[in-house]
């Protein structure tokens, strides 16, 4: 049982079995041009990473992040594009043109799963048709390079946007960018706490975390005990406000347990510390699986406190998603 | 039939020893053979020879049909590539298409089906570079047109026939007109010249747009005539992007070469020696769909390849790869300049980051019967940063990275190389090239290459070090002290100061007599550098009386006039003019004018005196 929340503050409790997509980009294994990559692509686990299941395309496409709609429908950002499938994961549609190329991240609108933005190296794109159209919404910034989106669950045409020169902020659905924190300095990824709405937090090339708590009109870093100071990804714990986990580039991964406010290393076991991508498992939030560059992914059962190779050997697991 | 094993040089040999035969340039000028007779014959060989390779491959499952060869063999060949999964992706897009469309006529219908289920459940990654997307789009545009009206569940990306077309046409036409009006971002590669060639010449024989086709023929000829103006008896010279080390310290093994020899002539194989040339893997064989292609070169082309009666000046407009962060512009101008003789050439970027990774700044290339006939410097530097302003992954891992496939990005003993701290002055047939190395830089040395088969080498009290090659002369002043390094094939030359800098110029028997008199004239004149404080400024007065002034990232100055590369044309020289965004470009051998306009798809041909 857990909890999910699916509307504008609206908490459905719904019994469920967890779903945890992994997209590795590449591997030692892999070889360019190469049809027979198994070890790249798509990966779905719903054992909790007992057993992880190949997707879709086994050729490489440099897949950075993939995400399913509350529709079912499961989203990837590519090299290729951004592809989308409507029968989980066994076949796959291009959704975009020649137009847009090295999408990093996509995020869904919850209540409209035919929404979505594509967070690209040329900046950011909207679909709402599902990806029949897309359309390049990057008026406002300065560098359009955006590494991660996030919609605020309560204001869906509210977004975030983690780009190379700072936090943006649209407040009408991607029409336009203002910059609102973190200026100047290369963002890499954002979220929003799962739990309390005005909280948000952003991780950063060389300047830690950043952390907003008044809905992001300021922004300000928190780095305390953070020793490694580029943060890629970023987690947070449903079932207790308070805890947060951030994966670094060389510092592996460092847990606060009072809101961000603090970080110490928990890195037992975790024998690359490169940690690109985390999930906590919505279910059972002890369990927490961290993506290594070049190392494979990593499984703790004890909140972070131990770490044990789980799979995909070599691999860059670029990004981490769970439902 | 056995499968019989032949090492990549044993292939180089047997290639050599069957084309050094009838079809040498030097023989043929004996027997008075026309320019296109010469083609045909070496056409004709390039199959014959490839159609006895082994190698797996669709351009050796080409020949061997074309030649009417193992055609059994031939076909089972092909089943693997239909069927093996081990291979895939945008090379095989444009090769697997372009072998059924000159083809399919040989082809059991069994076969057919397979080639077109590859693109139906195959995937065919776009890739990242500009070469990928042109062999991904020209392959799906001639795939789509060759199975038209055909849904969406019919294709690998999920896309109807028409969809695919619509965008491959689309990016293509994008292309072209990118690249007739500012350039290539892959501009100029020895290697990658053969994956922008081979396409657009599958595209212009099987294109059934008529527009299209045009393009396409427009676009080989732009690309050809482009290596044409810098290409000296089979080397592409002076500045490239996407260049390969080894193909660095010997210029005729690159790729380019083998096209240089089809549809030049250049060099005569005669001469070719195993050890200068050798095919690689990934840029042999390719050129049979040259060789089986309809596209004829046209003959003011020719001209502009081989006419090294008069030394000439060429200037060229480039543009980097798309800067995606840490930069101003997303695709800054490269200034190409290039001064070409019957025996060398000398040309150079003008430094910096213009291209990541494969960068090769500048050089002095001469006619020689021995390999490694090039004379050089570069900065092996490196970043995260540099590649990251490319590539979308995280900069701090890029470098580890690219090692994996590039295995010498990181080598301080890497021939190849991008640095911010390398700059260059050009004038004819000398050149300044300044180096200021940060202190944080993770190399700290500069580096020369100096083949060991120069009949000469002689490092002269007066600082200046001199070389003989044949009959081409170089004078090489250090700034800065320096070391010999012993190396297989060459004398590394080493300096480690971070404020450094070389003057260079090139003569040769034809310009200057004796090797001595070159030497004489050239040690009338010393550089001179200032390099206190954040200065490095050189002033040289070269053995024609031109004073040239330079400062690191400051002025160029020829004769007290500072040099503004934003007066460079798209193309300017006496063979080709240009200018930059018109997509009009206008070729000549003197006689001749050859006008490509990419604006309105046409293409002009007129005597020069009716002009």
């Amino acid at each position: 049982m857990c909890l999910l929340v699916a509307s504008a503050g609206v908490e459905l409790l719904q019994a469920r079995q967890d779903t945890i997509y992994m997209s590795v980009l590449n591997s030692h294994k892999h070889r360019l041009g190469a049809l027979d990559n198994p070890t790249v692509g798509l990966f779905v686990t719903t054992d909790a990473g007992a057993t992880w299941n190949h997707k879709g395309w086994r050729g490489y496409i440099r897949t950075f992040y993939t995400e399913a709609g509350s529709d079912g429908t499961l989203w990837s950002a590519c090299g290729n594009g951004v592809l989308r499938s409507t029968d989980r994961g066994n076949s796959w549609r291009v959704t975009t043109g020649w137009q847009i190329t090295e999408a990093l991240k996509i995020k869904i609108e919850a209540l409209k799963p035919a929404v979505a933005y594509a967070a690209t190296a040329y900046g950011v794109f909207k679909t709402e048709n599902g990806g029949e159209t897309w359309k390049e919404e990057n008026k406002g910034f300065l560098k359009p390079f955006v590494s991660d989106i996030v919609i605020d669950r309560l204001h869906p045409n509210r977004l975030f946007a983690a780009s190379e020169d700072g936090v943006y902020l649209s407040t009408n659905g991607g029409t336009g960018w203002l910059r609102v924190g973190i200026d100047g300095k290369g963002v890499r990824t954002i979220a929003q706490h799962p739990v309390i709405k005005d909280l948000f937090f952003a991780g950063t090339e060389d300047e830690g975390i950043f952390v907003s708590r008044d809905g992001g009109k300021s922004w300000n870093a928190t780095n305390s005990g953070l020793i490694h100071l580029t943060v890629y990804c970023i987690a947070c714990d449903r079932s207790n406000p308070d805890i947060l986990y951030v994966g670094t580039h060389g510092g592996g991964v460092y847990r606060s347990s009072d809101g961000g406010k603090s970080w110490s290393p928990r890195v037992k076991g975790l024998s690359n510390l490169v940690v690109h991508s985390l999930v906590v498992l919505p279910s059972n939030s002890s369990v927490l699986f961290a993506g290594t560059l070049n190392g494979g992914l990593f499984k703790s059962s004890d909140g972070g406190e131990h770490w044990s190779f789980n799979s995909q050997e070599e691999a860059q697991v670029w990004g981490l998603w769970a439902k | 039939m056995g499968e019989v094993k032949t090492s990549m040089v044993g292939r180089a040999f047997l290639l050599l020893i069957v084309m050094a035969g009838s079809v040498s340039d030097h023989s043929m000028a004996q027997t008075s053979l026309t320019t296109e007779s010469r083609f045909e014959q070496r056409r004709q060989r390039l199959i014959d020879v490839v159609s006895q390779e082994r190698d797996r491959g669709f351009f050796t499952v080409a020949a061997k049909l074309s030649a009417g060869r193992d055609k059994d063999f031939a076909l089972a060949m092909l089943d693997s590539l239909t069927t093996d999964e081990s291979i895939g992706g945008m090379f095989y897009a444009y090769s697997a298409i372009g072998t059924y469309l000159r083809l399919w006529n040989q082809l059991p219908d069994s076969l057919v089906r397979k080639l077109r289920q590859a693109y139906r459940e195959r995937t065919m990654y776009r890739g990242d570079t500009e070469n990928h997307w042109v062999a991904y789009y020209t392959g799906l545009y001639l795939a789509a047109q060759t199975w038209p009206n055909e849904d969406r569940s019919q294709w690998f990306n999920g896309k109807s026939s028409m969809e695919n077309f619509k965008e491959s046409e689309e990016w293509l036409n994008r292309w072209m007109s990118t690249t007739a009006t500012i350039g290539q971002g892959e501009f100029d590669s020895p290697t990658y010249f053969i994956v922008f060639m081979t396409p657009m010449l599958t595209l212009f024989d099987f294109a059934k747009d008529p527009v299209m086709k045009r393009k396409a023929q427009m676009t080989a000829d732009l690309l050809f005539a482009d290596f044409a103006a810098e290409h000296l008896n089979g080397n592409y010279c002076g500045g490239h992007s996407r260049d390969y080390p080894d193909d660095i310290v010997n210029p005729l093994s690159a790729p380019a070469a083998l096209w240089a020899w089809l549809y030049f002539g250049e060099p005569n194989m005669e001469l070719w020696q195993e050890s200068r040339y050798r095919p690689r893997y990934r840029g042999g064989w390719e050129t049979v769909f040259g060789a089986m292609s309809s596209y004829r070169l046209p003959d003011v082309i020719h001209t502009m390849a081989t006419d090294r009666s008069k030394a000439y000046v060429h200037t060229e407009t480039k543009r980097t790869r798309n800067v995606i962060r840490f930069g101003q512009e997303k695709n800054p101008p490269v200034y190409k300049y290039t001064y070409m003789t019957h025996d060398y050439a000398l040309g150079s970027l003008q430094g910096g980051i213009l291209q990541p990774i494969q960068q090769h700044t500048w050089d002095v290339t001469y006619r020689s019967d021995k390999p490694n006939n090039t004379i050089f410097t570069l900065h092996p530097f490196y970043s995260g940063r540099e590649l990251a302003m490319f590539f979308p992954e995280e900069q701090k891992f890029l470098a580890d990275e690219v090692d994996r496939y590039h295995l010498v990005y990181t080598d301080p003993n890497k021939w190849n190389s991008s640095s911010p701290y390398e700059q260059t002055f050009q004038h004819k047939n000398a050149i300044i090239v300044l180096y200021s190395i940060d202190k944080n830089a993770n190399h700290q040395h500069i580096d020369g290459f100096f083949p060991k088969n120069l009949d000469e080498r002689i490092e002269h009290s007066s600082g200046w070090i001199f070389c003989r090659a044949g009959s081409v002369y170089v004078a090489f002043f250090p700034l800065r002290p320096y070391q010999w390094i012993e190396e297989k094939v060459d004398w590394r030359w080493r300096s480690t100061a971070l404020k450094n800098g070389i003057v260079l110029e090139v003569g040769s028997s034809d310009e200057d007599g004796t090797f001595e008199a070159f030497r004489n004239h050239v040690m009338q004149s010393k550089p001179a550098m200032n390099s206190s404080g954040n200065d490095l400024i050189v002033n040289y007065e070269t053995r024609r009386g031109d004073v040239m002034k330079f400062t690191f990232d400051g002025k160029r100055r020829l004769n007290g006039k500072a040099i503004d590369f934003k007066t460079y044309k798209f193309f300017n020289g006496p063979f080709i003019q240009s200018e930059r965004g018109s997509g009009i470009i206008r070729m000549t051998d003197g006689k001749k004018v050859r006008e490509l306009n990419f604006k309105k798809a046409t293409i002009k041909e007129w005597q020069r005196s009716q002009n």
